[in-house]
């Protein structure tokens, strides 16, 4: 197999890149199920809370940009913890990397079975969508980091599709409260667990950092980024209230396409087919980084960091990836009901590294200067 | 295929042939069984022996009378070459330096009592006349196009940008054709990255036949295998000069009418010389029409396929009763229905451009009208496709660049197949296989989807739009032209 540059680094993406990129990753699959997770009206404050305290994150991501081992990549990790650790680290991010891929295509896979294709084995759905990823990151990741402002300009509009719903005649400011919680109970902790890991993602663009150009103010991209993210959650959770009232809401597995799915314009009734296509770009983009970063880890962890990427490599790892998913979907995904346990997992571990990354490295960086 | 491997290939020494000292002899032999090629004897007032050598067919007879016949039969110098003016006389010329001359169009002119050669340039410049573009018709604006005459071309750039910043490096590329290519562009605006790359490519074309700017812009192409174009070819001076003026690099190839223009992205190509012309209101709207035209003959097909086939529900009531109305007799799927269609109207559209001008009027009129009608009445199309389609055929014309039109064709063929399997999901999957593709593509080394992604916002203002001139202060930023500003003088 010939040698292949996806690591190759020609040029240095601004803080425009980084708010593009931060806001997409934090919407992915976890978007689309959100309303079902929150269900009570007063979840727009934590929503705004929860978003609040992701800027803590961002803001601990940001300094970790602006060192002077960000640029350094591979070299920079080895510097600040050594590369034993670093391996360590790789490892246990591929376990995190790969539930997030899978997450994120079983997902997006069963809501294509849902609305457009019910009749369709869901593997080759997988395969298709696997197969336009491993081009996209073929590509090399400059291309794919490149992408992301077209995955933006396709998707990002689609949010102005819910704005018809806080106007219908149905819809009424009564749907909205109550504002104030009349009982905490362990379902609402839960749901500030989900909001909290329906924000992460932005931990993973550590790794993408010698790509950025750290010179920029990279603090307020982000927080661009983020504030984006916390107004477009919002804005699809106050009209999914709108649309279904706070006690239907629970009973839909995929609220937010079935909200669209009642819109029409006089030349398409069913708008929601548009939507979860378009919604495809969204999908390959983070699903691509996912690989490169997979393929990453998966070179540190064997000790190969400094040799040339290979074709057979990368096609190694991406196989690799499709079997993992087509098997979960068999095992796991396709038998789960009202207990998704990937799902559940996914929960957690987004909480978990959204919490510990950003943490772990701002720690990380203060303990180095000190000494 | 028996004889594969007989032939034998002939390899001369590089230094052996540009060695070979010149004789009257070498070169008579060189000239062997050319019925145009010229040894005269002529006789000077002073007695002596002039030699003229040349080829007839290429050179200007009426000249070589006027500047080496007449004052050769006047002179009275000693040294008979002095009395030519414009006359060369190279310290040594070896064989293939005189060769090389001859076929340029030069006279060689050999003193045999001083035993000296020289040579004179009596190129015949004479070919077509300056016409008005075909391929890039405007209604306002200027009406000249370039010719298959280098040196006119340069020239007609020259009228429009007469600065001495504008330079040009010449070049000879193709070892049979020893075609001439001239790079042009302004020192001090363009970027000197774009130049480097420019020249090292043109030196690096290594192919015998370069008879067309297309060719050599095959072999500059950053990438092979794909449908986009990643040279602008033009035949207006203006659109060069422009290309120029904000820091692109313009390419003329000695014999083809089409001019170079990089590096350029994928919008570009909607770019028509009248947006600069028109109020810039209009020419907004105008170009905006072009890319919705283009989007509109690339998707409508497959859409309707698309939709025919997996998502009659997306179809609102009124319409799909129409649909099905108009499909209930056809005896072909949606997807073979709009294949051979298509394949007609390609068929077509290609006939009406090979032949003249009024017989292709006439195939228009019987292909649009005679075939569609009795395709319809036949049962192997409906109406509704037939309007598709011919909706689609006129959009595809509002392209301004046939070659991104020819492009066009080949994606909607692929968008086709994949509607027909996936439905609207395989549109966007194709649409999106497109965009990556066109994201990984280069002109030049410069991303052909700038300045959408790498994002530059300032460009934005003659990309979608095209907004008033006053407004555009700055060359486009995606250029990194090296004198930023437009304005001469600092408001």
């Amino acid at each position: 197999m010939t040698e292949l540059s996806l690591f190759e680094k020609t040029s240095s993406y601004d803080g425009v890149y980084m708010t593009l990129m931060v806001n997409r990753i934090q919407m992915l699959y976890f978007a689309i199920i959100m309303p079902v997770f929150l269900i009570y009206p007063y979840m727009i404050w934590m929503i705004i809370i929860v978003g609040g305290l992701s800027q803590v994150s961002i803001f601990m991501l940001s300094k970790w940009f602006t060192s002077k081992y960000a640029s350094k990549g591979y070299e920079g990790f080895v510097d600040l913890f050594g590369e034993r650790m670093v391996r360590l680290l790789s490892f246990i991010g591929i376990g995190f990397i790969l539930l997030k891929v899978t997450v994120i295509t079983l997902g997006y896979v069963e809501v294509v079975q849902h609305f457009i294709f019910p009749a369709v084995n869901t593997n080759w759905m997988i395969l298709f969508i696997l197969l336009i990823c491993w081009y996209v990151a073929s590509l090399g990741m400059n291309s794919t980091i490149r992408f992301i402002v077209i995955a933006f300009l396709f998707t990002a509009p689609m949010l102005l599709l819910l704005l018809k719903f806080p106007f219908q005649p149905f819809a009424t400011i009564h749907d909205l409260f109550p504002l104030i919680p009349y009982e905490w109970t362990m379902k609402s902790w839960k749901s500030v667990l989900f909001i909290w890991s329906a924000l992460s993602g932005p931990e993973y663009l550590v790794l993408l950092a010698p790509w950025f150009n750290t010179r920029e103010k990279i603090l307020k991209y982000m927080t661009i980024g983020n504030t984006f993210t916390v107004f477009e959650y919002l804005f699809i959770f106050i009209a999914s209230l709108f649309f279904f009232g706070s006690h239907y809401l629970g009973e839909n597995k995929l609220p937010v396409v079935e909200m669209i799915r009642y819109l029409n314009f006089p030349v398409f009734e069913r708008i929601d087919i548009i939507f979860i296509s378009v919604y495809l770009f969204h999908f390959v983009f983070a699903i691509s980084i996912f690989l490169l970063l997979f393929y990453g880890a998966i070179r540190i962890t064997l000790k190969k960091s400094k040799v040339q990427t290979t074709r057979l490599g990368f096609a190694l790892c991406c196989s690799t990836i499709i079997l993992c998913l087509m098997i979960l979907n068999e095992m796991l995904w396709k038998k789960a009901t009202n207990q998704n346990i990937l799902l559940e997992l996914a929960i957690w571990a987004g909480a978990l590294t959204y919490l510990f990354v950003p943490l772990f490295l701002f720690l990380s960086l203060k303990r180095k200067v000190r000494d | 295929m028996f004889w594969k491997g007989t032939s034998t290939s002939v390899r001369i020494s590089t230094e052996q042939a540009q060695h070979t000292p010149i004789t009257l002899e070498v070169i008579r032999e060189r000239l062997g069984n050319m019925e145009d090629a010229e040894i005269i004897e002529h006789q000077t007032p002073n007695v002596s022996t002039i030699i003229l050598v040349y080829i007839r067919t290429l050179i200007d007879n009426e000249r070589l009378n006027e500047s080496v016949i007449q004052p050769l039969r006047n002179c009275s110098n000693e040294n008979q070459l002095e009395c030519i003016s414009a006359t060369n006389i190279p310290g040594t010329l070896t064989v293939e330096e005189a060769e090389k001359q001859l076929m340029l169009g030069s006279i060689l002119i050999f003193d045999t009592d001083e035993n000296q050669w020289c040579s004179v340039n009596l190129k015949d410049s004479s070919g077509r006349a300056i016409e008005t573009s075909e391929t890039e018709t405007i209604l306002y604006g200027a009406k000249d196009s370039f010719t298959e005459n280098i040196e006119q071309n340069i020239a007609l750039i020259r009228r429009r940008l007469p600065i001495t910043t504008l330079k040009t490096e010449k070049f000879t590329v193709g070892s049979l054709t020893e075609t001439n290519v001239v790079l042009m562009y302004i020192e001090g605006i363009t970027n000197t990255k774009f130049i480097t790359i420019a020249r090292e490519k043109i030196k690096n074309v290594n192919f015998d036949q370069i008879l067309d700017s297309s060719q050599l812009a095959a072999f500059m192409e950053d990438h092979t295998h794909t449908v986009f174009p990643q040279f602008q070819q033009t035949d207006r001076p203006d659109v060069c000069a422009f290309a120029l003026g904000v820091g692109k690099l313009v390419i003329l190839v000695d014999n083809t009418p089409f001019a170079l223009n990089a590096p350029i992205t994928f919008f570009h190509l909607f770019q028509s010389p009248e947006d600069y012309i028109n109020r810039w209101i209009v020419a907004s709207f105008l170009r905006i029409i072009r890319y919705l035209s283009f989007m509109f003959s690339l998707l409508m097909i497959p859409l309707y396929v698309a939709l025919t086939t997996h998502h009659y529900q997306m179809i609102p009531l009124q319409i799909l009763f129409v649909l099905v109305d108009t499909r209930s007799q056809l005896p072909l799927s949606p997807f073979w229905e709009s294949l051979i269609m298509l394949v007609t109207i390609e068929i077509i559209k290609e006939a009406s451009l090979r032949m003249p001008t009024k017989s292709g009027q006439t195939l228009g009129v019987i292909g649009g009208i005679v075939v569609g009608q009795a395709a319809v009445e036949a049962g192997f199309a409906s109406q509704v496709l037939i309007v598709l389609v011919g909706i689609s055929a006129i959009a595809s014309f509002l392209v301004p660049n046939y070659l991104m039109s020819k492009a066009n064709t080949l994606i909607q063929f692929i968008l086709l197949i994949l509607a027909s399997y996936l439905g609207v999901m395989g549109i966007f999957m194709g649409i999106l296989l497109l965009f990556v593709h066109m994201n990984a593509l280069t002109s030049l080394k410069q991303p052909y989807l700038v300045p959408v992604t790498p994002f530059y916002g300032k460009d934005w203002l003659d990309l979608f739009i095209r907004g008033p001139l006053q407004w555009m202060k700055t060359r486009p930023e995606a250029l990194h032209p090296l004198q930023k500003w437009r304005y001469s003088r600092r408001r």
